[in-house]
């Protein structure tokens, strides 16, 4: 292969707005130009060396990897001459490096931390001499095209400048490892620059390397790189100049191309071949560590890990007393103990073990899921409340020798104020340089490229935020959700030239990445230096450091890590196992909730608002059909109701199953055992995993990897190579064409969101102990989830309406008595309600509602408006004026009503001067009574709505139920009395839209009433039609035939109109 | 009592009516007029027709074409203002004292007629004419009479349409105000909120709030909502005074074709706008002249030396050689000079200062060569910030601020004659390089080719660019060597000389 080029400096659009094509492009790239190798050398970093590898095996693509590396020693980057009018920024020369060896790799790794982590804003940072001398080994130097230091010297002091710095790097790296780089993108200026750098490379003794410094894979792509420039610069691409580039020469070419460009430099393409050779370094030989839990003296971490079991054994299992029990969990646990040790994981279940530990110490509610959670030893180790032997869930991946697989823990804290206390926690025990957040690649969307290519285009302030806000959020994409739509829709032409380029554009850079953000709570943790596996970086949030690569590039490369997750619920469930020993005096065990069948009944009746994972639209309207009786059929119901399974079609063969409407089958015999849990359904990804294996003798390995594809939003390629294998192994196993086409139906449709058994049951812990104490502890419960909103799929009001209607008295906000938080009220026959909070009026500072309740714990309630004022100077006009209108001071000395209450607030707020205060019979006000009209009830609910976003009083609706009723418009209750096909009408508050991607463009609508919510199906059809009621209206009228079937009831709308043309700021979950 | 009397002219949808004003033969169409940068234009004003077939404001242009049959007009400030001015103009003949009270899409005004009974009659009859001589001038108005200034004006805005005419008996004006919505006060923002909280939706209802106890809570400024609210605010009259714009129009008696004969009649205009511009120690900073023509067109022409002048004579030359360069096409029917007005030459020249050309001889001088070359062509060139080639544009000559910057050039490098055209030539290639080609009636056979050099840019605009570059070192027949540069428009496959080397 004498004719072979390899392109040993190549960017991608890691490179930051740099680059302008994806790493798995350049590789797909270079499969077809039938380049055997290619090294990526992005900005400042490694960030897309792991799709860049995983891609580069995938097409057969040596992938070497390296980085550009910022050097402030070497002055300037090259500029345009003074006298030429240009705008570019000083920024320091590039030096490109190659990894020749791991150690080479490891240094580049620890050179980019110790300079990122110096630097004081981001991207700013530049690595200097001292750096490089201390991690130069097992680098290849190249000299840089116009970013690199050559060609900046050159044009700065000529050959000799250029020759010095070409000696100052052989002086660093190495007389051998330094090439001259030549690049010849057809820019006259260049030229001399070559013919320069190639004397140079003869005087010094150093070979001439060719190279064309690739931006992007093809030369289309040279107008993104254009558009990412302008962004960069924050300029628009009329007034860009000479930032743009000079022409579209940068991208991958062929080496039939570059032969002919260097005809006259034969062997600069020959070294090409020879320097990728030597490059042996590749992402598999990463050298990563598992972590290793520090142990006492004379104890291996199996040992250890081994006591701290046993010790939780008789702790979780002694108080049940069941012998039986006790004994299949000791044999349970022996088994996996002598599995992880075989695999040697006991350190990773430590640490997770660890930071466990210092939750329970520092009082903080956690639990664990994942693959290896759901383990007896876990349960012992307390890292998850759900029993796996007793409630028999014992799960097929737990570990396994052959799969080649690691374990895999998220634990789920209350909040972020928690979240933060635990990864500070990480932090400081392994150390800033051991242990660091998982990065999140943010990438240009809808939304962002909308404004961000329109500036780049020129359009103004006010047609940007237009073009924005249009971009659509709909899950669904229909044939006339197109973005082209949705501008024609806004009233733009999309026929003139600019409106479609800047079409074209926002389409081209979706998904493109913009920058590094962290990850919500991925870490990861190594056995000693972490730098020298991956790049670390500060975080903008103080106290974090970031490694380069994301979640799914740290599992691709065989990286633990551990998530740290907040959840809203944990801070509900917190709340309520603090609130219910205090109000009711009952003791509650998160791990040892009783099976009730009252609570089994309101998830039956899909009585469920306000409860973890059971409280949507389609979960409610499955669970009546689905009737869950025990624990595993919660498992079942929260894995069931996403779109996985429903695009794969098993959502409704397993409720008709379970209703017993149709039988039992299995795909294929030799299935039985993997879904017999699961009625001949597949649901899990464990269950995934055993049919791959079963029905196409896939390895363990195999079968992982498949799980891994599907569950990954950019892997539709492996998943399609993977797909062939599966069918070459079913055929031989010879299951025929048609059960074939329906198993790979069954995995691919995980492809969207599989779940994981062991992740079901853990959040079904949750779902019950949620349903468990809103049933048995309503005041509580609804306490606690109003105390930590925003979360679920509820607005507050929403909830305050469901708990009204389940009995509980809400109180409204009073100044007299109300906290910041919600809080529970005991009646003098011990009935216990709930007092609204001062923190739900939206616009009174925390603090503020603090010296409220300060002044009244110490000097007593309040009198008068008056006093509230002189007691409480921090209330400024704005926030009187907030209490007031709520209604909060209804309950003042001298206050009849809230307009009052306003008149007073408006007069106390302004005192005299000094000089007339003490005329007092001349500000006298000639009377008492204020001359405002008491708010009507209309305007009551208005005020409730825009100072709180709820109201305790009725429901919007029961003021017009008269009226409604008189014309035959029929409540939420009233439905449930109807059958099946009768005509009606109905009406209601919109509480969530929603068009799921798995509903063909149907929208559901959520009714609320005063008697209940209702739901109502919009055709794509009547949607086009009335598409402002459907998206504007916050009260309607729907009506149609109703569907009452198994206890769902749907209203499918024929015709919608608005009801109500109040201004009330009624809120709803839309289209998430 | 109180002996004022007002009379309040009200015209909505200004900028639609100021454009359909000359206009009478689109009045029965449904018209709209937009505003904003293309494409994003909206919709700021309609007529009723358009109104009815549910047109609204701040439509987008795209949603206005799908209406059949719209007459679109791009807003227009000009024709607003001379509009304005005609209305104030129509309302001064019925009394000196005319107020200005236009808002943004509205023209109002008020009008003092007090005393003016004997003249026009009855304040209804005034009321009447004046509404038909507004009508003749092609606007659909309102007017409303009242005691009280403020009365009146907000009546006018409040009230519905049909009604074109409405006199407020005196002592009725709370009456007369008190359905009225309040979005006839132009309420501040927290005004609006403080009512809107309080229930007070509309006059009536902030007339009965107590004086004190609102002052109290609403501060002083609501002393005077209360009493514009009751129609009892008190009204300083601020009639408007004529703007000062040096302005000379000249319609000739006829149609005059020799720019001599025009001179002498600029001459006598120049004369007074001087006189003008000097009574308030100024000068004449420039002076546009638009010649009304013959056949309809207007040629319009600005001069503007380097600094102003009270000059006659120089003024003169400058029109002079300026309507020479760009003499005017048709007859002049009617001549206009708007002058803008500057401060006088206040530079003191020192006594040891070297001597420089005297700005007026200056000025002279480039307006000849203006004259000759075109003024495009007149000025600095500037390299512009762009790949493009042979991007520059022209700036005027500007006195230098402080020291060059001294540029060194980094090497010396051979010289390069570009040639201005282009030449064209056909050139062959030999496995993609250029062999042969021709240049002024000589073959050339390539000895050294280097390239191809590409640029090519502004990829998003209807119109790009792309050059390919050739550096050739090529020897003809007769042993004679050309080193030269050769360009390609790959969009027209055309092969140019663009250079020659030394």
């Amino acid at each position: 292969m004498t004719d072979t080029y390899v392109e040993l400096h190549a960017a991608s659009a890691f490179s930051f707005l740099e680059g302008a094509s994806q790493p798995e492009k350049l590789t797909e790239r270079a499969q077809e130009i039938e380049m055997p190798a290619i090294a990526l050398l992005d900005r400042n970093g490694v960030y897309g060396s792991a799709r860049f590898h995983t891609s580069g095996k995938r097409n057969n693509v040596r992938a070497h990897i390296g980085a550009e590396i910022s050097v402030s020693s070497f002055g300037q980057r090259l500029t345009p001459p003074a006298w030429l009018p240009h705008q570019y920024m000083a920024e320091p020369s590039r030096l490109p490096v190659l990894c020749e060896s791991r150690e080479g790799y490891q240094n580049l790794c620890q050179l980019i931390t110790q300079f990122k982590m110096r630097e004081k804003t981001k991207g700013e940072g530049a690595a200097n001499l001292v750096d490089l001398e201390q991690y130069s080994r097992g680098l290849v130097c190249l000299t840089g095209g116009d970013e690199g230091p050559l060609a900046a010297a050159l044009m700065r002091g000529g050959e000799e400048a250029g020759r010095e710095v070409v000696q100052q790097i052989i002086r660093t790296f190495g007389q051998k490892n330094v090439y001259v780089e030549l690049q010849r993108h057809q820019e006259r200026e260049e030229e001399w620059r070559n013919q320069a750098a190639i004397r140079i490379a003869h005087s010094l003794k150093l070979p001439v390397i060719a190279t064309n410094g690739v931006r992007y894979a093809t030369a289309y792509d040279r107008e993104v790189l254009d558009l990412f420039t302008c962004i960069r610069n924050h300029t628009q691409l009329d007034h860009a100049g000479r930032l743009l580039a000079l022409n579209d020469r940068r991208y991958l070419r062929s080496a039939r191309e570059m032969q002919d460009l260097f005809r006259d430099i034969p062997n600069a393409i020959r070294t090409t071949r020879e320097l990728s050779a030597r490059l042996e370094f590749g992402l598999n030989d990463l050298g990563y560590e598992f972590p290793r839990y520090p142990v006492p003296d004379g104890e291996t971490m199996d040992s250890f890990l081994r006591k701290r079991v046993e010790e939780g054994v008789i702790r979780r299992y002694g108080p049940t007393r069941n012998r039986a029990l006790l004994e299949k969990a000791k044999k349970q646990i022996e088994h996996e103990l002598t599995l992880i040790a075989k695999l040697g994981f006991a350190g990773y279940f430590l640490i997770v073990w660890d930071i466990v530990q210092f939750a329970k110490k520092h009082d903080i509610l956690v639990q664990g899921r994942g693959s290896a959670a759901n383990s007896a030893v876990c349960y012992a180790l307390e890292i998850t409340a759900i029993d796996p032997v007793g409630m028999e869930l014992l799960f097929e991946r737990f570990l396994s020798e052959s799969r080649g697989e690691w374990p895999d823990i998220d634990l789920d804290l209350p909040s972020e104020e928690k979240r933060e206390q635990a990864i500070q926690y990480v932090y400081q025990r392994y150390g800033e340089l051991g242990a660091a957040m998982t990065a999140n690649v943010i990438t240009y969307r809808g939304k962002s490229a909308a404004r961000e290519v329109g500036k780049a285009l020129g359009f103004d302030h006010e047609s940007l935020q237009r073009l924005s806000t249009l971009v659509s959020h709909f899950e669904w994409r229909g044939p006339t959700d197109t973005m082209a739509h949705s501008f024609q829709n806004a009233g733009l032409d999309i026929q003139h030239p600019r409106i479609a380029k800047y079409l074209d554009l926002c389409m081209r850079i979706q998904d493109m990445p913009r920058h590094l953000g962290q990850h919500s709570g991925g870490m990861v943790i190594c056995r000693g230096q972490l730098d020298s596996v991956v790049p670390l970086e500060r975080a903008s949030m103080p106290g974090r450091t970031v490694v380069q690569w994301d979640k799914e590039d740290c599992a691709d490369l065989g990286i633990i890590k551990v998530d740290l997750l907040g959840l809203g619920m944990m801070a509900v469930l917190k709340d309520c196992l603090e609130l219910i020993p205090e109000h009711y005096g009952d003791k509650i065990d998160l791990a040892r909730l009783p099976e009730d069948r009252e609570v089994y009944g309101a998830l039956q009746r899909a009585d469920t608002v306000g409860m973890f994972q059971v409280e949507s639209r389609a979960q409610m309207a499955s669970l009546p059909r689905n009737c869950p009786k025990k624990f595993y059929d919660l498992v079942v119901q929260v894995a069931i109701i996403r779109p996985g399974p429903i695009v794969g079609k098993m959502a409704h063969p397993y409720m008709r199953r379970r209703q017993k409407k149709e039988p039992i089958t299995y795909p294929h015999p030799s299935l039985e055992p993997v879904l017999r849990r699961t009625l001949g359904v597949s649901l899990f990804q464990e269950q995934l995993l055993r049919m791959a294996m079963t029905v196409a003798n896939f390895t363990g390995a195999e079968a992982e990897e498949l799980r891994r594809a599907v569950g990954m939003r950019r892997s539709w390629e492996r998943m399609r190579n993977l797909e062939g294998k599966l069918r070459t192994g079913m055929t031989a196993n010879g299951i025929d064409p048609a059960t074939q086409e329906t198993i790979i139906q069954n995995i691919s449709s995980f492809a969207l969101y599989g779940f994981p058994e062991s992740h079901a049951a853990s959040f079904a812990l949750i779902a019950y102990a949620s349903a468990y104490f809103k049933v048995k502890y309503l005041a509580a419960f609804t306490c606690a989830i109003l105390n930590n909103q925003p979360m679920g799929f509820y607005s507050p009001a929403v909830l305050v309406k469901d708990a009204q209607r389940h009995g509980l008295r809400i109180k409204p906000i009073d100044v007299q008595v109300s906290d910041w938080a919600c809080a529970i009220e005991h009646g003098h026959n011990g009935s216990l309600s709930l007092r609204l909070g001062l923190g739900y009026i939206k616009g009174l500072r925390k603090q503020s509602a603090e010296a409220i309740w300060e002044s009244r714990s110490k000097h007593g309630a309040f009198r008068s408006v008056e006093d509230v004022i002189a007691r409480i100077p921090l209330l400024n006009r704005k926030e009187l004026t907030l209490l007031a209108r709520s209604g909060a001071l209804n309950n003042l000395g001298g206050v009849q009503h809230r307009r009052d209450a306003l008149w007073q607030v408006e007069r106390a707020g302004k005192l005299e001067g000094p000089l007339l205060r003490h005329k007092v019979e001349l500000l006298l006000e000639q009377s008492a009574v204020s001359p405002l009209k008491q708010m009507t009830t209309e305007e009551r609910l208005i005020a409730d709505y825009a100072c709180t976003s709820l109201t305790a009083g009725k429901h919007p609706m029961a003021y017009h139920r008269d009226d409604l009723q008189q014309k035959n418009i029929l409540s939420a209750d009233d439905l449930k009395r109807r059958y099946d096909g009768d005509y009606v009408r109905t009406a209601g508050c919109i509480i969530a839209r929603q068009r799921p991607g798995t509903a063909k463009g149907f929208i559901f609508l959520s009714m609320e009433d005063e008697t209940g919510i209702a739901n109502v199906i919009v055709t794509p059809d009547l949607y086009e039609r009335q598409r402002l009621v459907v998206t504007g209206s916050k009260f309607i009228i729907a009506e149609g035939p109703l569907q009452n079937q198994d206890g769902v009831i749907h209203v499918k709308a024929t015709r919608l109109q608005p009801l109500l043309h109040q201004s009330l700021e009624v809120r709803s979950h839309d289209f998430h | 009592m109180s002996t004022e009397l007002y009379a309040c002219l009200y015209a909505k949808e200004f900028p639609a009516q100021a454009l359909l004003r000359l206009r009478p033969e689109l009045h029965g169409q449904p018209c709209v007029v937009i505003e904003g940068n293309p494409p994003f234009e909206r919709v700021c004003s309609l007529n009723t027709k358009a109104r009815l077939l549910g047109m609204t404001l701040g439509m987008t242009r795209v949603e206005v074409d799908t209406f059949p049959e719209i007459v679109v007009f791009l807003r227009s400030s000009q024709s607003e203002s001379d509009t304005r001015n005609v209305l104030l103009e129509c309302a001064g003949a019925f009394s000196p004292r005319v107020e200005d009270c236009s808002e943004e899409g509205v023209f109002l005004c008020g009008i003092d007629i007090q005393g003016t009974r004997s003249l026009f009659g009855p304040s209804e009859m005034l009321a009447h004419s004046l509404l038909e001589r507004v009508r003749g001038l092609g606007i659909t108005a309102r007017v409303t009479i009242g005691r009280n200034f403020h009365a009146a004006v907000c009546l006018a805005k409040g009230l519905p349409q049909r009604i074109p005419i409405k006199e407020i008996a005196p002592g009725e004006e709370a009456q007369h105000l008190a359905p009225l919505s309040l979005k006839v006060l132009d309420l501040t923002e927290l005004q609006a909120e403080t009512l809107a909280l309080w229930g007070i939706y509309s006059l009536g209802m902030l007339a009965q709030l107590p004086e004190k106890e609102l002052i109290a809570r609403m501060g002083q400024e609501s002393k005077r909502l209360r009493q514009l609210a009751r129609g009892e605010l008190p009204h300083l009259f601020q009639p408007v005074e004529p703007r000062f714009t040096l302005e000379e129009r000249m319609e000739l008696d006829s149609p005059v074709e020799l720019l001599d004969s025009l001179l002498f009649v600029v001459g006598v205009m120049l004369d007074q706008l001087i006189l003008r511009a000097k009574a308030r120690i100024l000068a004449l900073a420039s002076v546009t002249i638009t010649l009304s023509l013959e056949g309809g067109g207007t040629h319009s022409r600005t001069v503007r030396p380097a600094q102003p002048s009270t000059d006659k004579q120089l003024w003169i030359k400058l029109l002079h050689l300026d309507l020479e360069a760009y003499s005017p096409q048709a007859a002049i029917l009617v001549v206009t000079l708007l002058a803008e007005s500057g401060s006088t030459n206040k530079v003191q020249l020192g006594l040891f200062s070297p001597q420089v050309p005297e700005a007026s001889q200056l000025d002279v001088t480039l307006a000849r060569i203006c004259a000759i070359v075109g003024e495009a062509n007149v000025g600095r060139a500037v390299l512009e910030d762009t790949h493009a080639p042979e991007a520059f544009h022209i700036e005027p000559f500007v006195i230098p601020s402080g020291n060059p910057a001294v540029i060194t050039p980094p090497q010396s490098r051979a010289a390069v004659r570009r040639l201005r055209p282009p030449e064209r030539t056909s050139v062959t290639f030999q496995n993609s390089r250029p062999s042969t080609f021709y240049f002024r009636d000589q073959r050339y056979c390539v000895e050294h080719a280097y390239g191809p050099w590409f640029s090519a840019g502004d990829w998003w605009q209807q119109i790009l660019w792309a050059i390919e570059q050739w550096d050739l070192v090529a020897r003809a027949q007769d042993g004679s060597v050309l080193c030269c540069s050769l360009t390609r428009n790959p969009m027209l496959n055309e092969w140019q000389v663009g250079a020659l080397y030394d």
